[in-house]
């Protein structure tokens, strides 16, 4: 009985076996790990790294990134490659997970033993990601992890491609409201924010600025990841009737807020919000084109933008994608991508990657952003774009110097 | 006082939905004893295929229910005979393993055909609401609520009052006598896992007009399902529907009373402290085999 009973439990646990596996080569199927521009052997090529969130919470903007990263790769393919070199990208995906990350990224230079190494999507992913990095000594360019605690730690390796960290990208959005004139300048704000370290510190360096001026803080909360239901939020923010909101978000929390906004048949005279209103199409579908008007959002990319090699960007993006509106993401990846490259040009080679660190220490970079120079600690050192939605357009407002438009004071809705 | 009505109202309309979600993901553990973590992921693919229904042919995706619950039955009854059924016997942690590639595969699967960018579905009265006095109730979540009681209702009589139903409680307390007795278990386990399913699917065409979503989301959707049954009893259709309620007034005053940030986690204290008094959930059974692990 009990040799029965054995024999069963093999078979079973062989069918269970025989269903994983089948599943994991599935699931390996739909793009579990993937490398391109090369065929095979680094011996010629130049080999690439990153894992970016494909999946999970995080696939939207990982999805994004990994487009601005080939894009980067084929112009540069065209153009006789890096130091002489086709590049070859090997592009992994962490799931939006911590762990996997880890993974990832020490399994690129251990086992892929990559050439170079390109950051991920977020600050909750590049803070463990970039320890990776560090530890291996080898260039960390992220496109999207403005969270100050990226910078505190002393890292020679890491540099943020994009104009300012997370505190200081709401500034310029911060000053301008305070320097309304008085009939317009909202009196009383609200500020929700995601838990998240680059959301929060964005609306906190609002928030200090504004409370500064006079305006008075009247609801402020922060809410968990996994949070669904904004109803409850909103009726809160009801009672309390902030002419301003200014939310901390990413996407689906910023999407989900919104439409809980529009629900409640209360909305406030302004409303900034972080990261959403800069997924241009996605973010229209999402809400509806008439409730954009008058979002305001920081934002680190124009498609329009004058600068150095974004026309090329946005047509090869075109090209490869069909749209000539490329997400911010796309476009800061492909920023990271120009400063990682600016550096192995500069230097001539990639055999000490700390020459590489030190070179973007002393020397701005051009990139589709505009001009990115770096402090000690790889913090940038400029300033943010301010886009705001008008009649269904996404322009950048502010600063006055770069701007598509005049910013208009009030959201809208229903425009 | 105003609060407190658009607190309750809220909590109710979520909590219904809960229900129907949580409803197929008890009654296919309560007859199988599988706990299936791809629930979720079913769940995201009813809201999937009521985005294209909408997007595509211009159905009301609450309408469409009529369409995405037969297709994701059909799925769940396939899947069942294909891969489920294979290892019903096995320890309880193989069909969790199964089920989890499983989730993962729909979630590439879904990632394939519907792209990783957030979708929304939003029919005309996706932003407005009924105003009675001060309280608000939105179109959306009103409509959804009410189709939720419809399809639990006609789950609760499928149960309580066809001989199907009768075969699938006969096939849940005891297998071997349902044997007996002329039922086919394995057949009614396929349609348990369908109907199971089916909810889900049901649930995601009407959290897909409620939420934005994309293949990933089904992360989100899982820990909380696995709670609520939990709490309610597994395989207990009543206890699902009474914790999923109590889930979503538990999310709901603590955002509004308390603080957003520990809406999430009060309704896990909650479950944790219930777990601790009646280990079998508030309307489950205690199966002879806690009764020897205590």
């Amino acid at each position: 009985m009990s040799h029965v009973s054995i024999r069963h439990g093999w078979k079973t646990r062989w069918k269970v076996m025989a269903l994983v596996g089948v599943m994991s080569l599935g699931l390996a199927a739909c793009g579990n790990s993937s490398s391109s521009g090369g065929s095979g052997g680094s011996g010629g090529d130049l080999t690439i790294g990153a894992s970016l969130p494909l999946t999970g919470d995080f696939s939207e903007p990982g999805s994004a990134a990994k487009q601005g990263y080939q894009v980067w790769q084929t112009l540069i393919n065209a153009n006789g490659g890096l130091l002489g070199k086709k590049v070859k990208l090997v592009i992994k995906d962490d799931a939006s997970n911590q762990n996997t990350i880890v993974t990832d990224y020490n399994a690129l230079v251990s086992q892929d033993k990559v050439d170079l190494l390109l950051g991920t999507f977020s600050s909750l992913l590049n803070l463990p990601a970039s320890s990776v990095a560090e530890k291996n000594r080898m260039l960390y360019v992220e496109p999207a992890g403005g969270s100050p605690d990226m910078f505190n730690r002393g890292y020679k390796y890491l540099f943020f491609a994009q104009q300012a960290t997370a505190d200081k990208q709401g500034l310029v959005f911060a000053d301008w409201v305070k320097n309304l004139p008085a009939d317009q300048r909202p009196k009383t704000a609200a500020y929700p924010t995601l838990d998240d370290p680059f959301a929060a510190p964005n609306v906190d360096g609002i928030r200090q600025v504004l409370e500064a001026a006079g305006i008075k803080t009247v609801y402020k909360t922060t809410y968990a990841i996994d949070t669904k239901n904004y109803d409850s939020i909103v009726a809160a923010m009801k009672s309390a009737n902030p002419d301003l909101v200014v939310h901390g978000a990413t996407f689906e929390d910023g999407v989900g807020l919104t439409r809980a906004m529009l629900k409640s048949g209360w909305t406030p005279k302004m409303f900034y919000e972080t990261s959403t209103p800069s997924f241009a199409d996605q973010y229209v579908k999402a809400i509806g084109e008439p409730n954009t008007e008058g979002v305001m959002y920081a934002v680190s990319y124009s498609p329009e933008a004058a600068t150095p090699g974004n026309k090329e960007f946005v047509a090869q993006y075109k090209k490869m994608f069909g749209t000539a509106i490329p997400p911010e993401d796309a476009a800061d990846a492909y920023a990271a991508a120009q400063v990682m490259q600016a550096a192995v040009e500069g230097v001539g080679s990639i055999d000490d990657q700390l020459k590489l660190a030190d070179w973007l220490r002393a020397h701005p970079v051009d990139t589709i952003l505009g001009k990115l120079s770096w402090d000690d600690t790889g913090a940038p050192q400029s300033q943010f774009l301010i886009g705001q939605w008008q009649k269904g357009v996404a322009q950048v407002v502010l600063p006055p110097e770069v701007a598509t438009a005049k910013p208009e004071v009030g959201w809208h809705p229903g425009s | 006082m105003t609060e407190l009505a658009q607190t309750v109202v809220l909590s109710l309309l979520v909590g219904g939905i809960y229900a129907l979600v949580a409803s197929g993901l008890t009654l296919i553990f309560g007859v199988m004893r599988v706990i299936n973590i791809a629930h979720g992921a079913f769940l995201i693919l009813g809201a999937f295929i009521a985005y294209t229904l909408w997007s595509q042919l211009g159905l009301d995706p609450l309408v469409g229910v009529v369409i995405t619950t037969p297709i994701v039955f059909g799925l769940g009854w396939l899947i069942y005979r294909l891969l489920v059924r294979p290892i019903r016997n096995a320890p309880m942690s193989s069909t969790v393993l199964l089920t989890f590639g499983l989730a993962l595969v729909v979630e590439g699967v879904m990632g394939e055909i519907w792209g990783n960018d957030s979708t929304a579905i939003r029919p005309s009265y996706v932003d407005q609401s009924f105003h009675i006095g001060g309280v608000f109730l939105p179109k959306a979540q009103v409509y959804g609520g009410l189709l939720a009681v419809v399809v639990l209702l006609a789950l609760w009589a499928i149960l309580t009052k066809t001989w199907l139903g009768r075969a699938i409680r006969a096939a849940a307390a005891n297998p071997a006598s349902a044997e007996l007795v002329g039922i086919k278990v394995t057949s009614v386990a396929a349609v348990v896992f369908g109907l199971g399913l089916a909810a889900a699917g049901a649930g995601g065409a009407i959290t897909g007009v409620l939420y934005s979503f994309l293949p990933g989301s089904h992360y989100l959707w899982i820990a909380r399902l696995l709670a609520i049954v939990v709490l309610g009893g597994l395989g207990s259709l009543e206890g699902a529907v009474l914790s999923a309620l109590i889930f979503g007034i538990a999310e709901t005053v603590t955002a509004v009373y308390i603080s957003p940030a520990w809406a999430t986690a009060v309704p896990y204290a909650i479950v944790f402290f219930v777990l601790l008094i009646r280990p079998q959930g508030l309307l489950g059974t205690r199966l002879r085999d806690d009764v020897v692990a205590a």
